[in-house]
């Protein structure tokens, strides 16, 4: 009896919990709904609730700042100084709620739609978005299976998971040359998501050209994970000389607990898109730990006075540091806003036309203006190297965008 | 509260000894074989007996974790009734009680104990009072309900009031030793025998003491219960805090392993659940045990699968005792 009760009890939760979720009614009748008169409007889709809500008020607040700037500068000057309003979404992190937000701000008048910081998320509303030709462009989104299904309305500011697990294997292997160790096997721990997956098998890719054995890889469920000591053994009895790791913020900081415990015989710990190892934060909260930890991720452009503008702005209104999502959901609010400016129109499928020709002069990384290629893909993006170096953050590789010079050793090892 | 007879969650431990005794070796007999089993195939699999030796070191020190809050859900069930879908929600309220001390006075996480565990229980007090008294009879939906919006309103609150911002316990003076070659961390090993000091706790106020007595009777028999003079309602709420209770002794004892989010208690609700179906439904000692197992069977899915979600090993052996034994490990089978 206590038992089948229990069941139900599961059961009725779980149908609570998809209930709750359950997608609004699609149809673009109301599609176009106010997009004529009033501000124009962009949306913004991010986990501003739930386990990642931190760096989704980030963003949200990056794609404010975004609007509040043209806004200041006279709004949108081709339309006769139309100003620009966000219209925002809370993708609560889960897919289903993210595809049905941004179905309600396509309804609501959004002349496109920036987000989503998930990529599992992303990958809904791209489908939203094509269905609606109303363009998404994609602040963070790491997997490059949204950008490999030839949509025609789905972009992307950031350097894809291909792009940075590719630098990331190159970076190691110029590195660890210069430091005259170099590499031959790297152990990947990854969270199992698409994120942590693709970054895992870009990388493993990359490295196999370069001539780097990859093994073990072994992922984790980053919502259920409470130890990673079993995980980290396993990398010290592969023999492994490097350890990548690209998780989420909670569990890349498990992983660096127990690497300290277990204390595997590495060269060096290398994060791939990891969540954690370039945030201030994670330098405040693993102290000693996370002490010389390499990360290849996106990175906003320190070298760029207007990104530094900004970063002081954010700190000053927020009184917390100003994350790189937050700098790439500004960069995506202003590719759809100059598209706007070009096209001198709301018209979404003419907003598109203008993204897909555009040339926007990014405050994140990159090789120059954002520019797409035919997949969506931000042609510039460029992935750069950091290490935590005397508690800070510091850019280290490639030498162009170097703020100091990699250490290509870790702590525990003299 | 109509058919507690039957289900009867504490009852084996009043029922007479001998007839029990050999029938709980057979499948304690019977779970260590399985075990071996899995340990060498685990070995085989991995090819290295370190890799699977710190696996069953992490999963025992991690299983005494779940096991004790685990019993809090136990014991909440099997006399109360409830599913108590609040518990992962109640424990991270207690974690950001035992944070908001350390930050405040800076005193040692541990210390965090004599407030948190108090704390919980007046908070359990409170919510069984006021949410929860009324709904004894009534159908399961309403406690459910209850108990899932409770936790919506607690994890919401502590979004509110703390913010999403991951923080960090850090336990003064933690340190690492090896144990044949595997590494332990010193605030792990506390924690465990913290576990296994509380549940030996609980299980002596529940057998040795009049309060435990009366709980049992109320478990076993709640009509009778009352006849004999036992405020039913009072110890229901007493039940009730005192499993709540457990949660923030788990949570004070955990801080320092964990990263401290408002959503924590998540990742902690569905294992416990697991544990309290695997140790057998009210049952304390079987709830710690379960802990054990269902720590060590999360590191061996670990080894066997690479990785891939340790969930899914959980949640076959959940599948397995609920079609082989559904009154759990330790449960008395029901007619």
């Amino acid at each position: 009896m206590a038992a089948r009760k229990l069941i139900a009890a599961l059961g009725a939760c779980a149908l609570l919990a998809t209930g709750c979720g359950g997608s609004a009614p699609m149809g673009a009748g109301g599609a176009a709904a106010g997009r004529d008169e009033g501000p124009v409007k962009i949306g913004a889709l991010h986990p501003v609730s739930g386990s990642n809500a931190v760096d989704g008020q980030q963003m949200r607040r990056g794609a404010q700042m975004a609007v509040d700037a043209i806004n200041a500068a006279g709004g949108i000057a081709s339309l006769g100084g139309r100003k620009v309003e966000l219209v925002t979404g809370d993708t609560q992190g889960k897919a289903d709620i993210g595809q049905s937000e941004a179905q309600r701000l396509i309804s609501a008048g959004a002349v496109g739609i920036v987000g989503t910081y998930q990529s599992a998320v992303s990958t809904n509303v791209a489908v939203v978005a094509e269905r609606n030709r109303v363009p998404f462009v994609a602040d963070v989104t790491a997997s490059d299976q949204v950008y490999a299904h030839g949509y025609k309305y789905a972009f992307r500011v950031q350097p894809g998971s291909e792009v940075i697990a590719t630098a990331a294997a190159q970076y190691l292997r110029q590195v660890s040359q210069q430091a005259g160790k170099p590499v031959k096997k790297v152990a990947f721990l990854h969270e199992q998501s698409d994120f942590g997956s693709g970054a895992a098998e870009a990388f493993t890719e990359a490295a196999r050209q370069l001539g780097i054995e990859v093994g073990p890889d072994i992922s984790y469920d980053a919502a259920s994970v409470s130890d990673l000591t079993a995980q980290v053994t396993q990398v010290k009895a592969s023999g492994a000389d490097v350890l990548a790791v690209a998780g989420y913020y909670r569990d890349s900081l498990l992983a660096a607990k127990a690497i300290a415990s277990v204390k595997p015989d590495l060269n060096a710990v290398w994060g791939v898109s990891n969540g954690a190892y370039d945030q201030p934060k994670f330098v405040a909260d693993a102290g000693d730990l996370g002490a010389l930890y390499f990360s290849t991720n996106y990175h906003y452009d320190a070298t760029n006075p207007q990104t530094v503008a900004l970063r002081e702005q954010y700190q000053r209104t927020y009184g917390d540091p100003m994350r790189t999502g937050a700098v790439l959901s500004y960069d995506a609010v202003q590719v759809i806003a100059q598209a706007v400016e070009q096209a001198a129109s709301t018209d979404p499928e003419k907003v598109r036309d203008a993204i897909a020709a555009a040339r926007v002069q990014p405050l994140t990384v990159g090789n120059g203006p954002i520019q797409f290629a035919p997949n969506g893909d931000n042609r510039n993006a460029l992935a750069v190297l950091m290490q935590i170096q005397n508690g800070q953050v510091k850019q280290v590789y490639p030498p162009e965008k170097a703020e100091s010079r990699p250490e290509y050793q870790v702590t525990w090892r003299p | 509260m109509t058919n507690t007879t039957q289900g009867a969650p504490l009852a084996p431990e009043i029922s007479p000894p001998q007839k029990k005794d050999r029938g709980f070796l057979g499948r304690a007999g019977v779970v260590g074989v399985v075990l071996v089993v899995a340990i060498v195939v685990a070995l085989l699999q991995s090819g290295s007996g370190l890799v699977v030796w710190q696996s069953v070191v992490t999963g025992v020190l991690t299983g005494g974790l779940y096991g004790l809050i685990a019993m809090g859900l136990t014991l909440i069930f099997g006399v109360l009734d409830i599913v108590n879908f609040a518990h992962g929600a109640l424990l991270a309220v207690a974690m950001f009680i035992s944070f908001g001390m350390i930050s405040a006075t800076g005193m040692h996480p541990y210390l965090t104990l004599v407030v948190a565990i108090p704390a919980l229980f007046l908070i359990g007090a409170a919510v069984h009072r006021g949410l929860l008294s009324g709904t004894g009879g009534k159908s399961l939906e309403n406690q459910l309900l209850i108990t899932l919006g409770l936790s919506l309103l607690l994890e919401n609150g502590l979004l509110m009031f703390f913010g999403a911002e991951p923080k960090t316990i850090a336990l003064p003076g933690d340190f690492q030793f090896p144990l044949l070659g595997a590494v332990v961390a010193g605030s792990r090993l506390y924690a465990f025998l913290g576990a296994i000091l509380l549940g030996a706790l609980l299980f002596w106020l529940l057998r040795r003491t009049r309060l435990g007595t009366a709980i049992r009777a109320v478990a076993a028999n709640g009509p009778g219960a009352e006849l004999v003079g036992i405020n039913v309602r009072r110890i229901h709420t007493l039940t009730f805090a005192i499993g709540t209770a457990c949660a923030g002794a788990a949570a004070a004892l955990a801080g320092p392993l964990v990263t401290v989010t408002p959503t924590l208690g998540e990742q902690f609700n569905i294992t416990a659940f697991v544990v309290v179906v695997l140790g057998g439904m009210g049952n304390v000692v079987g709830a710690l045990v379960g802990g054990l197992l269902i720590g060590l069977v999360e590191q061996l899915t670990t080894i066997y699968l690479g990785g891939q979600s340790s969930l899914l090993g959980v949640f076959v052996v959940f599948i397995l005792v609920l079609f082989l034994r559904p009154q759990g490990l330790f449960g008395r089978k029901t007619a």
